[in-house]
């Protein structure tokens, strides 16, 4: 199975996620995502996902001068993005236990 | 918008914009924001000269990446393929008549004579080329400049450049870009800057319109990485640099510091000094003949050419220096013509000039004399100041005596 396929459906919910703890512009989200352990994860996704995101007013963002080069774009949960990444971590674990109880009993 | 981006990450850039120009412009400038970050990030994972290729294998193609982009950020499908037909066809037409009547106007106005003919196709080519630009941009009514490529005429011409540049070795292709273009850019924008100015002649100004050229060129050049729509102007504009560059070359190699106008222009101005006529031998020019006789003796003789044209030479005595005594003939085919006397002119006003028609040298000693003095040929020619350097061709055949109307 293409872990690729698998991480289009719950993007949004990682993007929100590295986001929880601390803002972050568009580079730095993709390495918290790598980081994690999603290398597969595709760059232009991921800022296509922030746009999306930022259009759906899930994400508040500004620009912040960077010592080293360009002036940087950053994003951040709103309370709307708070609510949407309590809404799908309940469906992902819904989710999720649905599919492992799934596998374990054709396992058994 | 980051406009720090050079290069493969520019272009990139550019065409990642280029896929995405159906967006609104609000959103675009936004999610470009965005994409320019992150290209200047990924620039910054390489630690040698980053090269489009590279790019190309890090992120994909900028089509793929604009595609990823578009679909996670649930963009609607490009619209391009509604677009009406009828624009590419408009847009490549204008762009080819930019391309082909506008820098032939101007061509022929840069090697065709005076300086109302320069002024004339000048200004004729220059407002075809940005007229039919114009029109180009304009009959593109908002859409992507690509859509030309779609035109069966624009894509076989893409394709054939493309064969044309895949013919190259890859590193001369990366050293044509990283090199060539920035080099390319100054000098288009010398050349035209300082040829616009050298019209109106000052050096000084050609200098400063050189200068200003090449930051201009140099914006433009920028500008249009990111604005493909920018290509209707630059390229014809190109096509006449290409045309202008080596011409200027070779105008101020010939012609020492004067630029290719204002040489073409000095040849057709018969009041320019340049024009007027002068007497040499073998390239060095004379300005005074000093006859002597058989026996020595220093004469006044005229001299006519084969057609009984008197022989002159531009006068520098007193009269010419000093604007005295005008009643002198202008020019006299009578030889030796007075000189300035050597010292006499020592306060430089026309009170303490003197002319002389005395030879400034001891003439050589006669063909026929066995056995030279010195003593002899200084008493028949006294002169304050003998210079052994003197000429000394006695009458042989070899050097050829030439007088031409310019120089």
């Amino acid at each position: 199975m293409d872990p690729s396929q698998l991480l289009k459906g719950v993007l949004d919910l990682a993007v929100l996620a590295v986001l929880r703890d601390a803002d972050g512009y568009g580079y730095d989200v993709l390495r918290r995502l790598r980081a994690a352990g999603l290398e597969d994860v595709a760059d232009a996704s991921v800022y296509g996902t922030l746009r999306r995101l930022f259009a759906a007013g899930a994400l508040t963002s500004y620009v912040q001068p960077s010592e080293e080069g360009p002036h940087r774009k950053y994003y951040g949960l709103n309370k709307t993005g708070r609510d949407l990444l309590a809404d799908s971590t309940k469906t992902w674990s819904h989710f999720a236990d649905t599919m492992s109880g799934l596998l374990h009993m054709e396992a058994a | 918008m980051n406009s720090t981006l050079t290069g493969p990450v520019a272009t990139y850039l550019a065409q990642v914009r280029a896929e995405l120009s159906d967006l609104p412009p609000g959103e675009l400038e936004d999610v470009l924001e965005d994409v320019s970050g992150h290209l200047t990030e990924v620039a910054a994972e390489f630690e040698q000269e980053l090269t489009a290729a590279a790019l190309d294998e890090r992120l994909g193609s900028p089509r793929q990446y604009a595609d990823e982009l578009r679909t996670a950020a649930g963009y609607p499908p490009r619209t391009q393929q509604a677009a009406d037909r009828g624009a590419g066809r408009k847009a490549l037409r204008w762009g080819i008549i930019a391309c082909t009547v506008g820098p032939f106007l101007l061509v022929v106005g840069l090697v065709g004579g005076s300086f109302d003919t320069v002024a004339f196709f000048g200004l004729l080519g220059l407002a075809t080329l940005f007229g039919a630009a114009y029109l180009g941009v304009r009959a593109l009514n908002g859409q992507d400049p690509r859509i030309v490529l779609d035109e069966p005429r624009g894509a076989q011409w893409a394709e054939s450049i493309r064969g044309l540049v895949d013919q190259l070795p890859p590193n001369v292709r990366r050293e044509l870009v990283t090199i060539g273009q920035p080099v390319w850019w100054v000098a288009r924008g010398v050349v035209g800057g300082g040829g616009f100015f050298a019209m109106f002649g000052a050096g000084a100004v050609t200098v400063v319109g050189a200068l200003a050229g090449a930051a201009v060129s140099i914006w433009i050049g920028r500008r249009t990485q990111q604005d493909r729509r920018w290509l209707w102007y630059v390229v014809p504009l190109n096509l006449v640099a290409t045309i202008a560059v080596p011409l200027w070359l070779a105008a101020s190699f010939v012609g020492g510091s004067s630029g290719l106008f204002s040489s073409s222009s000095y040849h057709n101005d018969p009041a320019s000094n340049y024009a007027v006529g002068g007497l040499a031998l073998d390239g060095q020019r004379i300005d005074n003949i000093y006859p002597f006789d058989a026996q020595g003796r220093q004469v006044s003789v005229r001299l006519y050419d084969q057609n009984g044209q008197p022989i002159s030479v531009q006068p520098e005595d007193c009269a010419a220096i000093y604007g005295s005594n005008v009643s002198t003939e202008p020019t006299s085919n009578l030889f030796p013509q007075p000189a300035l006397m050597k010292g006499a002119d020592s306060a430089g006003d026309a009170e303490s000039c003197k002319d002389t028609t005395e030879a400034p040298f001891v003439p050589p000693p006669l063909p026929a004399s066995t056995t030279p003095s010195a003593g002899t040929t200084a008493t028949t020619t006294p002169s304050t100041k003998p210079t052994p350097t003197a000429p000394t061709s006695t009458p042989r055949p070899g050097p050829t005596l030439t007088i031409s109307p310019t120089r």
